[in-house]
């Protein structure tokens, strides 16, 4: 009798027990994701600060509970922008469970979009490559796409051009798919009734000199020269061009040539190697800036504070880009929990793809919300100018989108 | 010849057909055997994951490349730092035809055999084609000819529309006799394939070495002018060497290909040459066994060096990027060491360990 009464108080004590240790569903979880980029050799200078954007921020989520009790596990790759190494990461992450890939280049995206779908996982790219949103249909790209970027820009220079004769421009742009990836669409917004004239494509190499290039473009009156690059190129080119005296002071100064660029061409690390030649360089991007005071400023300068980032990462615009890719799946995960469901590859994609109207997502980082639906694959639609003033990016108008793009 | 074939001790050829066998003793070829039953049988008992795989895949295909390189480079003594570019010849003959006739067509999807030995003889036929400066040119001279044809290559493919202007050209799923070769088993399957390849080619590359044709190279290599008097052709020698080495690299090519369902400009850089040549060196140049070797040793290294990096990266202060550094600097180090302490590659330790048993129990 007595050893009948042990063991039923043995069996209440181990149902109790496992009462009180079981945590309850989706309580204490942790959600695994995947990054992987170049954080060492080429486009690096944009990786790097990426890495620590999208690293800083996911530490932030842990440190701070902004997803409650449950955790978020970002393993970040260097795939030294080789796309066989992309896909070894890729498929290292998948055999680990991740639940949202947060990819990079634009050929590694390319690379990997039969995959994508195949695994069915929501992915969150660096490249704003519109080519990857039309070949896989789990990319979800964060802002203002290249090519959107590119027709913006074309646009302000067809609307403040001064004189009655069309504006001829030059596109300089990078000898890769990301590179090449916005000129179809420039050249279709023209065909479409965009008022400008394309004198040359200049795809460029590694030249340490374009005074050539530059004497020819201003020979055939090129007035706009529009970047789709990375910084390094740009710079070489405005050196050159001040050197030779055929920067605009103003723009659309006559005789003279006005550069203007896309997301990977500006950014402080311009300023920094052009110097005074990047005064008047135009440039475009959905992302705040820290040298635009506002309340973005403080909490992003913060955070890099935070996590021990030196002055040159905390104020660069690619730590707010991978602080926001970050932001993006993070909040696609708070969603999913709150609406009670399993955080899934599935669920992430039905709460991205719920993610507008009222439901658009507002983060501090960008210039406008985040929307997506199921024919809208990029993020942030509206665009901001920014032009070079006294060593830094200022603000040109208002937040815009593109009217030859839709 | 010893007495006994099981456990020969020392060298007793009496003919030189004997010298030329392939296995020296049942011993040897029993444990080739096993080996190669291992290779075989191990994933039917180990459930390696998909990167795994991938690595193995890549380590196998590199070594079809590097037995190509092995020939022109160790064997032949033609130094080729454009050997990439014949590998990527092999995987944009398969992307190209996908391109042109579409990358579901029954010739890309059903007829893969057909496709990777096409790819095979395209490289053939531009390595031929890349060797015949090789006739007149040595040493460095021939080197930078070579790595012409590696900027050449890189021009085409980054300018040409037809080849997407370097972006992924991809190639459709492979059908088998069970039918379509899905995502579950496509590495698992690539495996077998490039291993059989892989094992046919080293086969054939070590009869080759039995051969006149084989031992034309390493004349050549030796002193041209020498094998020249002897009756052999160094310049035709040496453009077959270099056709010999695209159709390797060229079957490699289209290996890769199929594996990663698709052909983009980024795999075939001159950095791809020179990991290639690494592999030669480190493997061991002039030897069969270092073509297996070498792509094992670098493949295995940078991984093991991506990890200590991600794993020293965890103490070690975000700000100063140790551990980005950390993982250049660690293999490059490993590859200089390596060169200064052991040049005649990772081959040498197996023939000092081959020796060693060979003799036992004698110490020389």
């Amino acid at each position: 009798m007595k050893g009948i009464r042990f063991r039923g108080c043995m069996v209440v004590l181990a149902l109790g027990l496992a009462l009180v240790l079981t945590p309850p569903a989706a309580a204490g979880e942790t959600y695994k994701l995947g990054l992987s980029l170049a954080i060492t050799g080429p486009t690096s200078d944009a990786g790097n600060p990426y890495s620590k954007g999208v690293e800083d921020y996911m530490r932030l989520v842990n440190d701070t509970g902004i997803l409650g009790d449950a955790k978020v596990d970002c393993p970040i790759r260097d795939d030294m922008y080789e796309t066989a190494v992309t896909k070894r990461n890729f498929e290292d992450f998948i055999d680990q469970g991740i639940v949202l890939f947060l990819s990079y280049a634009t050929g590694g995206n390319l690379a990997l979009a039969q995959d994508f779908d195949e695994v069915q996982i929501p992915v969150i790219p660096a490249s704003f490559h519109k080519g990857i949103v039309d070949a896989a249909k789990y990319v979800f790209l964060p802002i203002a796409s290249y090519s959107h970027q590119y027709v913006g820009l074309g646009e302000y220079v067809a609307k403040n051009h001064k004189g009655g004769d069309l504006p001829k421009v030059a596109c300089f742009i990078h000898p890769s798919a990301f590179g090449r990836a916005p000129l179809e669409d420039f050249q279709a917004a023209i065909a479409a009734g965009l008022k400008m004239e394309i004198v040359e494509v200049v795809e460029h190499g590694k030249d340490l000199d374009n005074s050539a290039l530059l004497q020819r473009l201003r020979s055939k009156g090129v007035q706009y020269v529009l970047c789709q690059t990375v910084q390094s190129p740009v710079v070489t080119l405005i050196n050159d061009s001040q050197r030779l005296g055929l920067t605009a002071q103003s723009f659309g100064e006559e005789g003279k040539i006005t550069f203007l660029g896309a997301h990977y061409t500006g950014g402080n690390d311009l300023i920094a190697l052009a110097g005074s030649a990047a005064e008047g360089f135009y440039w475009t991007t959905s992302y705040r800036l820290t040298s635009e005071k506002g309340p973005w400023t403080a909490w992003q300068l913060d955070l890099a504070k935070k996590y021990g980032r030196d002055e040159k990462t905390a104020n660069s615009h690619n730590y707010t880009n991978g602080i926001m890719a970050a932001q993006v799946a993070v909040e696609a995960i708070r969603r999913t929990r709150e609406a009670g469901q399993e955080v899934t590859r599935a669920a992430l994609y039905e709460t991205l793809n719920q993610m507008n109207g009222d439901k658009a997502y507002q983060p501090l980082t960008t210039v406008g919300p985040v929307t997506y639906s199921a024919t809208d694959r990029m993020g942030v639609d509206t665009l901001q100018l920014y032009v070079v003033k006294d060593g830094a990016f200022r603000a040109v108008g208002e937040p815009f989108k593109p009217e030859y793009l839709k | 010849m010893s007495a006994n074939r099981w456990f020969a001790t020392g060298n007793f050829y009496t003919t030189y057909r004997q010298e030329q066998r392939i296995f020296t003793t049942h011993l040897d070829r029993v444990l080739f055997g096993l080996f190669l039953f291992f290779l075989f049988v191990w994933p039917l008992f180990v459930s390696a994951s998909n990167k795994h795989m991938l690595v193995i895949n890549n380590i196998l295909i590199a070594v079809v490349a590097v037995y190509g390189l092995n020939l022109v480079t160790g064997f032949a003594g033609l130094i080729s730092i454009g050997h990439a570019a014949f590998v990527g010849i092999g995987a944009y003959t398969l992307a190209g035809t996908a391109r042109a006739i579409g990358d579901s067509h029954v010739l890309i999807t059903h007829a893969w055999p057909l496709m990777i030995l096409i790819s095979g003889f395209m490289g053939a036929a531009f390595g031929a084609f890349v060797g015949l400066p090789a006739m007149r040119l040595k040493h460095l001279y021939l080197a930078i000819a070579t790595l012409s044809f590696q900027m050449i290559f890189s021009w085409t493919i980054n300018f040409m529309t037809f080849f997407n202007q370097g972006q992924m050209i991809a190639v459709g799923r492979v059908f088998w006799i069970s039918g379509q070769v899905g995502r579950n088993e496509h590495y698992l399957f690539w495996y077998y394939v490039i291993l059989v390849t892989a094992v046919v080619c080293g086969l054939g590359v070590r009869n080759l070495l039995r051969t006149r044709y084989g031992r034309c190279l390493v004349a050549v290599r030796d002193n041209d002018r020498a094998a020249d008097a002897m009756g052999m052709h160094p310049g035709l020698t040496k453009v077959y060497a270099f056709a010999l080495a695209g159709f390797f690299a060229g079957i490699a090519g289209a290996l890769h290909t199929y594996m990663f369902r698709g052909a983009g400009f980024e795999s075939f850089t001159l950095h791809h040459s020179i990991i290639y040549l690494a592999m030669a060196i480190v493997g061991g140049l002039g030897t069969l066994p270092g073509s297996l070797f070498g792509p094992v040793a670098i493949q295995i290294l940078e991984l093991q060096m991506e990890h200590i990096s991600e794993w020293a990266g965890t103490f070690l202060p975000a700000t100063m990027n140790l551990a980005t550094a950390l993982r250049p600097l660690g293999f490059g180090l490993v590859i200089v060491l390596f060169l200064m302490f052991e040049p005649r590659g990772i081959a040498n330790w197996w023939r000092i360990c081959r020796s060693y048993f060979k003799l036992w129990p004698f110490r020389y």
